[in-house]
C-alpha cells in the first residue's frame, strides 16, 4: 500500500500537529499557573522577610530599650555610693593628705601599703574591708543599705562579683572582700573612669576573669569632690556578665529557634540562650550589617550561629548605654533577634510544596486532557487527510463521513463533492485514453501493413545510423528474417555497398541531420524521355553515374531517396531512405535510348541520304554532261549548277551541323522584340500571297544577352512552321510577357495542329510531315538547340480550340542590369 | 575616635577657640611681675561674658539659622539622630573639654530644677546663690570656698531662658521638675570655679 517515506512523513506530521495543540493548551494553562505559583512564593517570601523583619526589629528595639534601662538603673543605683557625704569627706581628706607627700615618698607608701595588703596584714584587711565605707558597700550588695533620698531599700542584683573603691591615687580605700589588688592607677577602667579628674562613668568590655573563672564586664563610676569640681577616687564594681543580662535577655524565645541575644561590636556575644558567653559570631560578615548606629533588619547570607542559611536579622543599639560604652573603650553593645530561616520559611515552603504540587497535577491534567482534546480535533484530519491521499493515488474511496458540526465536516463534504466529480470526470477520460490507444495501435498497424506492402525497401535510422525500422521489402532484399537482430544495429553493417558509395551516403546523413531540411533531390522517377530522347542534347548526359542518387548493391541498382520523420516530443527525427529497385527500368531505358538513337539515325541517314542525294544525282549528272560536252559556254553552265548544288548540300550540312556560317556568334545585349519583328518580316515576306495576319501583343521585357541573328533564326523557323501549318486564312498570335525570372514568348497559330504522336519528335532532326522537297525537318531543330543555348525552354502544345502553340521561356541573368529600352 | 566624638569635637570647637584666648591673656598677665594681680572676679567675669557669647551666637546663629532652612535640627539625642546638640548641652561639652584641658579653671551649668540630677546645685554655696539669683539676676553671686583643704573662688552667674525654644523645652521635657519657664524667667546659673593658689 504505502511507500515508507511517505507513510513515515504523514506519522511525524500527524504528531506534530497533536504536539502543538498540546504544547499550545500547556502554554495557555501551565504557564500563567507556574508564572502565577513563582509570583506567589516569591512574594510570600519577600513578605515574611519583610514583616519578620520588622518584627525583629521591633523585639531588638524593645530589648534594647530594656536593656538601656537596666544599665542605667544599675548605673544610678551605683552612683548613690559616690554621693556618701562621708565618703568624699574621706577621700578628700586622703587626697589632702597625699599631696603634702613628694613624688618619692607616695611612690614609697604605696609600695608599703600594697605588700601589707597582698600579705593579708590585718590591720590593712581590717580597715579596708570592715571600715564604714566599707560597710555601706555591703549592705548595697545585701539590698539593705537606704540612701538618704531614696527611703525605701535598693533592690541590687546578686550578679555583683566585685565591688570597691580607690582614692585618687587609684589605691583600694574600701571593698567587700579581698579578692582585688591594692593598686589601681594604671589600670584602664581606673583611667577612664577617673579621666584626669574629670570624671566619667565607664561602662567596661566583657572580659574572661581568670580569678573568677567567668567572663565579667566592669561599671566604675568616679567620685567627685564636695564641690563636684574633680574626681577623688573611683568606684568599681564588676558583674558577671551572663547572669546580669540573662535575666533580660534568655526569657525571650519565640517558636523553637526565635531568640534575642546581646553582643557587642566586635560580636562577642554577652549574653545568649544559645551561644555562650565570650564566644564570637560564626560569621565575621555579619557583624558590620548587625551593628550600625539604628535599629534595623536584614536579610543575612547565615544566622551567625553556624548555620549558613539566609536569615532574617533583626538588630538594636543600646544608645544610652552605648554612649557610655563606646566613650570608655570604643565598644557599643547590641541586640540581635534571629529566628532560623528553616522555621521562618516552613509556611511558605509548605505553600509552595502544596501549591507545587496541586501545579504539577494541573498540567499533568492539561496534558491528558490537551492529548484528549488534540486527537478528537486531529483525527478527522487524518481522516481527511488518507482520504485526500487515497484520491491522489486514484483510489477513490467510499464517501468520508465527519460530523464534526464545524469546517472539518464542511471540508470533508467538499471532498466528497471533489471526489465524485473527479470520479466521473476519470471514467470518461479512461473511456477515450482507450479508444486512443487503440487508435494508435491500429494506426501503428496499419501504417506498417502500409509500409510492408510498399514494394520499395524503407529503412529508418536513428542519429547514430543505427537501423531503427525496416519494411517487409527492406528484409527481401537484404534476404533477413524476423527483427531482433536487424533492429538497433549499424546501416551500412546491413547495407552492403561499395565504399565510395557508403561515403557519399553517410555525407548525405549527416548533412540531413546536421540541418534538418529536406535534401533537395531528384524525384525518384525515371528520367524524362524527352530528356534522353534526342542524341545530341548535352544537358541529359552532363550527370556522371556518382553523382546520381543511385547506388548498386548485389548486382542491382538502386535508386534511392532521404526524407525526414518526425519523432515524439522530446526525441530525435529519424532519417528514412527509400530504395527503389530500377535494374530493370535502367536496362530498359538503355535499350530504349538505343533504339531511339538507332531510330534517329536511320531518320537522320535517310534525311541526309534523301537531301543530298538530289543535288548529288545533279552534280553526277553534270558531271556526266561535262565529260562529254566540247562546247566550253555549256560546260560553264553544267559548271555553274555544279556549284549551286554544292552550295545546297553545303547550306543543307551547315544547318544539320547547326552551325551559322557567317555570322558573328557574339552574344550582346538585346530586345528580344527586334529579332522577332524581323522574324515577323522576314516571313510575310516568303509567304507573300498568304492571306495569313499577325497579331502581336509585346509585353515589357530586360534586355537579355543573345546572339541577335541566332534567336532571330530561331524565331523565323518556328514562326515559318507555323505559316506552312495553316492552310489558306488563319492567324498568329505572337505575345511576350516577363513572368518570375522569365521572359515568356507564346507563338499560337490556326493551324492543323500537331497529332499527339508525333508532338515527342518535333525537335528531332529532319522529322517532317511535309512532303519531299517542302521541309528538310531541321527548322525547328535548329530552333531547340538555339533557345537551350540561353539556358531556355521551348515545347510545342497542342491548343485547344485549334493549331498550336509554341512556349519559349528564356530566363534574365541575373548580372545583367541593362536599362530596358522601350522599342515597339 | 569614633563618630559621635569627633562629631562633639567639631561642634565645640568655635566656643573653645575663645574661651581659651581669654584665659590664656589672664594667665599671662597674673604671671608677669610687672603687671597687676588680675583678681579672680575680673578672671571669672571675662569667663563668663566670652562663655554668654559663644552660646547665645550658638543659640542665635547657628541653632536657629539651622533650623529654620530645615537643614538639620537640635535635639537632646543628638548623638544618635544626625541632629546637633542643644544649646545646653552645647554649654556641658564644652565645660566637659574645659576640664580635661587641665588649666584648672572649670565652669558648670546648674540648676535648681535640673532635667539630670548630676546637674543640681553641689554644694550649699550653690544652692543659695542660685536662690538668690532669683532675686537679683543681675548681680552675681561669688565666694570663696573649700574641698578639705583646697580653697575655691566660685562665681555664679544667672542664665535666663533667652528665647522660647528654651523655656517650651523644659516645661515638656518628662524629667523636668518645672513646667512653668517663661522667656527671660532665671533657669539656672553658671558657676565657674577657680582654684586658689596656697
Amino acid at each position: 500500500m504505502d511507500t515508507p517515506p511517505t507513510s513515515a512523513t504523514a506519522v511525524t506530521r500527524k504528531k506534530g500537529l497533536t504536539k502543538k495543540l498540546v504544547i499550545s493548551m500547556l502554554l495557555v494553562g501551565a504557564l500563567p499557573l507556574l508564572i502565577g505559583l513563582f509570583l506567589a512564593f516569591y512574594q510570600g517570601t519577600q513578605k515574611i522577610q519583610e514583616v519578620n523583619g520588622t518584627s525583629f526589629k521591633a523585639l531588638a528595639s524593645e530589648t534594647a530599650r530594656k536593656l538601656d534601662l537596666v544599665v542605667a538603673d544599675e548605673v544610678s543605683h551605683t552612683s548613690l555610693l559616690t554621693t556618701d557625704v562621708n565618703l568624699i569627706r574621706f577621700l578628700e581628706d586622703q587626697r589632702d593628705g597625699l599631696s603634702t607627700l613628694t613624688s618619692a615618698n607616695l611612690s614609697e607608701v604605696l609600695a608599703q601599703e600594697q605588700t601589707a595588703w597582698e600579705a593579708g596584714d590585718l590591720d590593712s584587711t581590717k580597715r579596708i574591708t570592715q571600715g564604714p565605707i566599707a560597710e555601706n558597700l555591703r549592705k548595697h550588695i545585701e539590698g539593705t543599705y537606704i540612701d538618704p533620698g531614696h527611703p525605701i531599700p535598693i533592690i541590687t542584683r546578686s550578679t555583683t562579683r566585685a565591688l570597691y573603691i580607690t582614692d585618687i591615687a587609684g589605691r583600694i580605700v574600701a571593698s567587700v572582700d579581698t579578692n582585688p589588688s591594692y593598686l589601681h592607677a594604671e589600670e584602664l577602667w581606673w583611667q577612664s573612669a577617673f579621666h584626669k579628674g574629670v570624671g566619667q562613668p565607664f561602662l567596661g568590655p566583657i572580659a574572661f576573669d581568670p580569678q573568677l573563672q567567668t567572663y565579667t564586664f566592669t561599671l566604675a563610676l568616679p567620685i567627685m569632690d564636695s564641690l563636684r569640681y574633680e574626681a577623688i577616687g573611683v568606684l568599681r564594681r564588676v558583674y558577671d556578665t551572663k547572669e546580669f543580662f540573662a535575666p533580660s535577655i534568655d526569657t525571650i524565645r519565640f517558636g523553637e529557634t526565635g531568640h534575642v541575644m546581646l553582643i557587642d561590636s566586635r560580636g562577642v556575644v554577652l549574653s545568649c540562650p544559645i551561644l555562650p558567653t565570650g564566644t564570637s559570631l560564626s560569621d565575621n560578615q555579619l557583624i558590620p550589617l548587625v551593628t550600625p548606629m539604628q535599629a534595623g533588619w536584614t536579610p543575612a547570607p547565615s544566622d551567625g550561629h553556624g548555620g549558613q542559611d539566609t536569615s532574617i536579622i533583626g538588630f538594636a543599639p543600646l544608645t544610652n548605654t552605648n554612649r557610655i560604652t563606646e566613650a570608655s573603650n570604643g565598644l557599643g553593645w547590641h541586640m540581635f533577634v534571629w529566628q532560623s530561616s528553616e522555621e521562618l520559611f516552613a509556611p511558605i515552603q509548605q505553600f509552595f510544596r502544596w501549591t507545587a504540587g496541586f501545579g504539577l497535577l494541573g498540567v499533568g491534567l492539561l496534558v491528558t486532557l490537551g492529548y484528549l482534546a488534540a486527537h478528537r480535533i486531529t483525527s478527522p484530519i487524518r481522516q481527511l487527510q488518507e482520504a485526500a491521499r487515497r484520491i491522489g493515488r486514484g483510489e477513490f474511496q467510499e464517501p468520508l463521513t465527519i460530523s464534526t458540526g464545524d469546517e472539518i465536516e464542511e471540508l470533508a463534504e467538499e471532498i466528497n463533492r471533489m471526489n465524485k466529480q473527479l470520479a466521473s470526470q476519470f471514467a470518461g477520460l479512461e473511456s477515450q485514453v482507450q479508444l486512443k490507444t487503440e487508435e494508435v495501435k491500429y494506426l501503428q498497424e496499419s501504417t506498417s501493413q502500409i509500409l510492408d506492402s510498399v514494394p520499395d525497401p524503407v529503412f529508418m535510422i536513428t542519429k547514430n545510423n543505427t537501423i531503427e525500422y525496416l519494411n517487409q521489402a527492406s528484409k527481401e532484399i537484404l534476404e533477413l528474417s524476423g527483427n531482433g537482430s536487424i533492429i538497433g544495429s549499424p546501416l551500412f553493417q546491413i547495407l552492403k555497398v561499395d565504399p565510395k558509395t557508403q561515403n557519399k551516403l553517410e555525407g548525405e546523413i549527416h548533412t540531413i541531420q546536421t540541418t534538418s531540411l529536406q535534401l533537395d533531390v531528384p524525384p525518384l522517377s525515371t528520367p524524362a524521355i524527352s530528356e534522353l530522347r534526342d542524341p545530341l542534347a548535352q544537358s541529359g548526359w552532363d550527370q556522371s553515374v556518382g553523382t546520381r542518387p543511385e547506388l548498386r548493391m548485389r548486382h542491382r541498382t538502386y535508386r534511392y531517396r532521404w526524407f525526414t520523420v518526425e519523432a515524439g516530443p522530446g526525441k530525435e527525427a529519424f532519417v528514412g531512405l527509400v530504395l527503389r529497385d530500377t535494374t530493370e527500368e535502367s536496362a530498359l531505358q538503355d535499350r530504349l535510348i538505343q533504339g531511339e538513337k538507332l531510330a534517329s539515325l536511320g531518320v537522320l541517314s535517310s534525311g541526309i541520304g534523301h537531301e543530298l542525294n538530289n543535288p548529288l544525282v545533279g552534280v553526277i549528272g553534270l558531271g556526266e554532261a561535262i565529260q562529254d560536252e566540247e562546247d566550253i559556254s555549256n560546260m560553264k553552265g553544267y559548271a555553274k549548277d555544279i556549284v549551286q548544288h554544292g552550295k545546297r548540300m553545303a547550306s543543307i550540312i551547315r544547318d544539320f551541323t547547326g552551325q551559322m556560317t557567317s555570322q558573328s556568334s557574339e552574344k550582346v545585349p538585346i530586345d528580344i522584340h527586334a529579332p522577332l519583328t524581323r522574324a515577323m518580316n522576314v516571313v510575310q515576306a516568303q509567304f507573300p500571297n498568304s492571306a495569313i495576319t499577325m497579331h502581336k501583343e509585346f509585353g515589357s521585357v530586360p534586355l537579355v544577352r543573345a546572339n541577335p541573328y541566332e534567336i532571330e533564326q530561331a524565331f523565323t523557323n518556328i514562326l515559318t512552321n507555323a505559316f506552312q501549318a495553316i492552310q489558306g486564312t488563319g492567324t498568329i498570335d505572337i505575345t511576350t510577357a516577363l513572368n518570375e525570372g522569365h521572359i515568356d514568348i507564346r507563338i499560337a497559330d490556326s493551324g492543323s495542329g500537331i497529332a499527339p504522336t508525333h508532338l515527342p519528335k518535333v525537335f528531332d532532326p529532319f522529322f517532317t510531315t511535309k512532303s519531299q522537297g517542302e521541309g528538310s525537318g531541321l527548322g525547328l531543330t535548329v530552333a531547340y538547340r538555339i533557345v537551350k543555348k540561353l539556358r531556355g525552354h521551348i515545347r510545342l502544345e497542342d491548343n485547344a480550340r485549334q493549331g498550336t502553340v509554341c512556349h519559349i521561356t528564356i530566363p534574365i541573368p541575373g548580372e545583367v542590369s541593362i536599362p530596358r529600352k522601350e522599342d515597339e | 575616635m569614633n563618630r559621635r566624638g569627633s562629631n562633639r569635637y567639631m561642634l565645640t570647637t568655635i566656643f573653645m577657640f575663645g574661651l581659651m584666648t581669654g584665659i590664656n591673656s589672664g594667665l599671662q598677665a597674673s604671671d608677669n611681675q610687672l603687671l597687676p594681680d588680675l583678681s579672680p572676679e575680673k578672671v571669672a567675669d571675662y569667663m563668663h561674658s566670652i562663655i554668654e557669647a559663644d552660646r547665645n551666637i550658638y543659640t542665635t546663629y547657628v541653632v536657629k539659622r539651622m533650623q529654620e532652612q530645615g537643614i538639620v535640627l537640635a535635639r537632646e539625642d543628638w548623638e544618635t539622630k544626625n541632629a546637633i546638640p542643644l544649646p545646653a548641652q552645647f554649654l556641658h561639652l564644652s565645660s566637659k573639654l574645659v576640664a580635661e584641658s587641665g588649666v584648672g579653671i572649670r565652669f558648670r551649668l546648674i540648676s535648681l530644677w535640673p532635667i539630670h540630677r548630676r546637674n543640681g546645685p553641689a554644694t550649699e554655696f550653690e544652692r543659695k546663690g542660685l536662690e538668690s539669683l532669683q532675686h537679683s539676676p543681675e548681680s552675681p553671686q561669688r565666694g570663696i570656698v573649700t574641698s578639705g583643704k583646697k580653697k575655691f573662688f566660685q562665681a555664679i552667674y544667672a542664665d535666663t531662658a533667652i528665647n522660647t525654644a528654651c523655656a517650651s523645652c523644659h516645661n515638656a521635657h518628662p524629667l523636668s521638675p518645672k513646667r512653668d519657664f517663661q522667656v527671660g524667667d532665671l533657669m539656672g546659673g553658671v558657676v565657674i570655679t577657680i582654684p586658689l593658689e596656697q
